[in-house]
């Protein structure tokens, strides 16, 4: 069942088209990811979605409510963690829990978000004491304080370190064992590949492409890249180079000193003759790969942009 | 019963969040209380009970007249007389300012002279001009005596003043300063609207079902609560420490209070409303603050300024509040009295203009939704 419908949203900005095209539906219990580039209109859309930001055209549908009749029912059902971490730095994570609690009109009790996002310990800090982590962490407690049936979180462990990125994503998890529906932005392609169940790619104010990571990156291509290196040097990684171009399975090489990189769309039959090539001529090869397509490359692939953490 | 409930934790919220702010304890409450006591130490206090002034008398040859004078002299109260000396002594001694001034009493019984040495430096001094005052007061009086008769006219002394009491200066410094400090409050608290946009708080929050009006209310109540914090205690110190006198007629007290405090949050909300940045909101709000602390009559009546500075002053909300805070803090005027409602009016409309052009700023940046 579907918890969300977005139709053909539109949004400008005086004369920048923020949003041109948007439409994409999302169901119940599902991590759904939108990325994009910067300025690729991520934000607005989820500021659209959460009733900040009126669209100038389109429909946001959550089940049978609507912004415009729902407006409170809606901001009941939902719970918004924002890209600023937005909170009372002078009151401690129990008192931030405590105040929002009090504007719903049922909230799940301090104690269990406490427990959920890991802060326990830290309740009774005021929150300019807490780490970057910890506060991230806080921000999705408030997000979660009033039991909402969608979550969406804005960037949730941007600037923070592996290891609170990690925490930030045991959560996330485990919001889905809870059988809540996340909707996440990122800025990392590693996070979106590991926590969603389904990615959308936003570039220019639409919808690029929309699917689970593992199809998306099926869908790409077939091609893949492998990387050796020789222990001869220069000499050698030429007569390679030389010897693969003229095979047909390789469709592309390039080479930096004695590293080849080939793109093929049949690696082992490369390797096999590779291999009996480098025997042949007694060059030895230092290492071998095979890298794997990761979702970078589909976001490379469709917005013909470089991608940045 | 929710709106109850909700209010109660956001007043409590906001009540922690004040008491937390080390800023706002020092701009609200410690800041006023030393502005005052400078201000009360160096002009309002007890300032014609201690002078004094130090003189030598030279009584070059000691006769009747000269002993009878140096007697009388010794007698007057605010002069100190210290040990006779020479002539050329009293001179150095005028010359290094150990003493204000030396009396050269006349040299023989019959002579009819008495000299003032004085520091030509301090020819203009208030010292100088009380001795010299002194002695020829002192010496009409011996001229009367020696010829035997009593003045015709005699001089009284009486000070009046507008009010039921009469207004000393430390009672007008009191209440303006009472008045400057609640303003100050109005004009830079709202800064933490500033914060709040900032740090995209305010937007947190209207993506939760909380009523913002109900969060607005809470957070008026918290400011209005920290002023009367702040009237209480620079009356009490006033009162208690300086001596001021205040009659005070609790009603009219209560609406200028309110009212005052209010236009000034106005005037502050206005500023917040365009300011992007705490630095750029405390830049407009001390230009406005400086502006009115020296044109509202806080330190000086409006009326010692240049004739064509006042009309400005008396468009000035501040210059309302100061005198309505007089009106009922010193004077025990009644609610209903005329200038009152004057300066209700102004304030109300200082306030009030603000706040709606504020509003509508915030609008049109679309800071507050319409949902």
């Amino acid at each position: 069942m579907n918890i969300l419908e977005v139709r053909n949203l539109k949004k400008s900005f005086g004369s920048i088209q923020a949003v041109k095209d948007i439409s994409f539906s999302v169901s119940e219990g599902e991590i759904f990811t939108i990325i994009g580039p910067n300025g690729a209109g991520k934000t607005t859309i989820l500021e659209m979605i959460e009733g900040l930001v009126p669209p100038d055209h389109g429909e946001i549908q959550f089940g049978e409510y609507n912004w415009n009749k729902h407006a409170v029912t809606i901001k009941r059902k939902i719970g918004v963690q924002p890209q600023s971490s937005a909170m009372f730095d002078l009151l401690t994570p129990e008192e931030n829990l405590n105040l929002f609690a009090t504007f719903y009109e049922k909230a799940r009790p301090t104690e269990e978000i406490l427990q959920l996002v890991n802060l326990t310990e830290h309740r009774k800090n005021q929150v300019k004491k807490l780490s970057g982590g910890q506060r991230q962490r806080l921000a999705i407690g408030l997000a979660m304080i009033s039991d909402p049936d969608i979550v969406f979180l804005d960037e949730p462990t941007t600037g923070l370190d592996p290891q609170a990125r990690r925490n930030v994503w045991e959560i996330i998890l485990e919001l889905k064992k809870l059988g809540k529906t996340t909707i996440l932005t990122t800025h990392y392609m590693e996070e979106a590949e590991k926590l969603s169940d389904r990615v959308c790619i936003v570039d220019q104010g639409l919808v690029v492409t929309l699917d689970s990571p593992s199809a998306l990156i099926e869908k790409l291509t077939n091609e893949r890249e492998v990387r050796l290196s020789f222990l001869g040097g220069e000499k050698a990684s030429q007569d390679a180079e030389h010897f693969a171009n003229a095979l047909d399975s390789v469709t592309r090489t390039e080479r930096e000193g004695a590293s080849l990189k080939l793109w093929t769309i049949k690696p082992e039959d490369l390797l096999f003759d590779l291999f009996k090539f480098t025997k042949d001529k007694d060059y030895q090869v230092e290492q071998v790969s095979i890298r794997e397509m990761s979702l970078e490359d589909v976001f490379i692939a469709y917005t013909g942009k470089e991608w940045r953490d | 019963m929710n709106n109850l409930k909700q209010f109660k934790q956001m007043f409590l919220a906001q009540l922690k969040l004040t008491l937390r702010e080390k800023q706002a304890w020092f701009w609200g409450i410690f800041f006023p209380v030393i502005l005052m006591v400078i201000f009360m130490t160096i002009f309002g206090g007890g300032s014609n009970d201690d002078f004094s002034t130090k003189v030598v008398i030279v009584n070059g040859s000691a006769n009747e007249t000269s002993a009878m004078m140096a007697s009388q002299l010794q007698q007057i109260p605010i002069i100190e007389v210290a040990d006779p000396v020479s002539e050329e002594k009293a001179k150095v001694l005028v010359k290094e300012k150990e003493v204000d001034a030396a009396i050269v009493l006349p040299e023989s019984a019959q002579a009819t002279s008495i000299k003032l040495i004085v520091n030509k430096e301090n020819e203009q001094s208030v010292s100088t001009q009380v001795v010299a005052g002194v002695l020829s007061q002192f010496i009409q009086q011996a001229n009367l005596q020696a010829v035997g008769a009593t003045p015709t006219f005699q001089q009284q002394f009486e000070t009046v003043s507008s009010g039921s009491s009469e207004l000393e200066y430390r009672d007008f410094l009191l209440t303006g300063m009472i008045a400057l400090s609640i303003a100050q409050g109005g004009l830079f608290g709202m800064v933490d609207l500033v914060d709040m946009r900032r740090k995209g708080l305010i937007k947190r929050l209207r993506m939760t079902p909380a009523k913002m009006g109900i969060f607005g209310l809470s957070d008026m109540v918290m400011r209005l609560l920290f002023s009367t914090i702040q009237i209480i205690l620079l009356s009490l110190i006033g009162v208690f420490v300086f001596g001021a006198n205040l009659f005070i007629n609790f009603p009219s007290l209560l609406l200028v209070f309110l009212i005052g405090a209010l236009a000034f949050n106005g005037i502050g909300y206005f500023i917040s409303s365009f300011s992007n940045t705490n630095e750029a909101y405390m830049g407009a709000a001390n230009i406005v603050s400086f502006l009115m602390m020296f044109l509202s009559g806080i330190f000086f009546p409006v009326e010692t300024m240049p004739e064509w500075l006042q009309p400005v002053s008396n468009i000035l909300p501040l210059t309302y509040f100061a005198d309505g805070l007089r009106d009922s803090m010193v004077y025990h005027t009644s609610i209903l009295a005329t200038p009152f409602w004057i300066g209700f009016g102004n304030m109300l409309l200082w306030g009030g203009i603000a706040f709606i052009i504020g509003s509508l700023l915030y609008k049109r940046q679309s800071i507050v939704s319409t949902r």
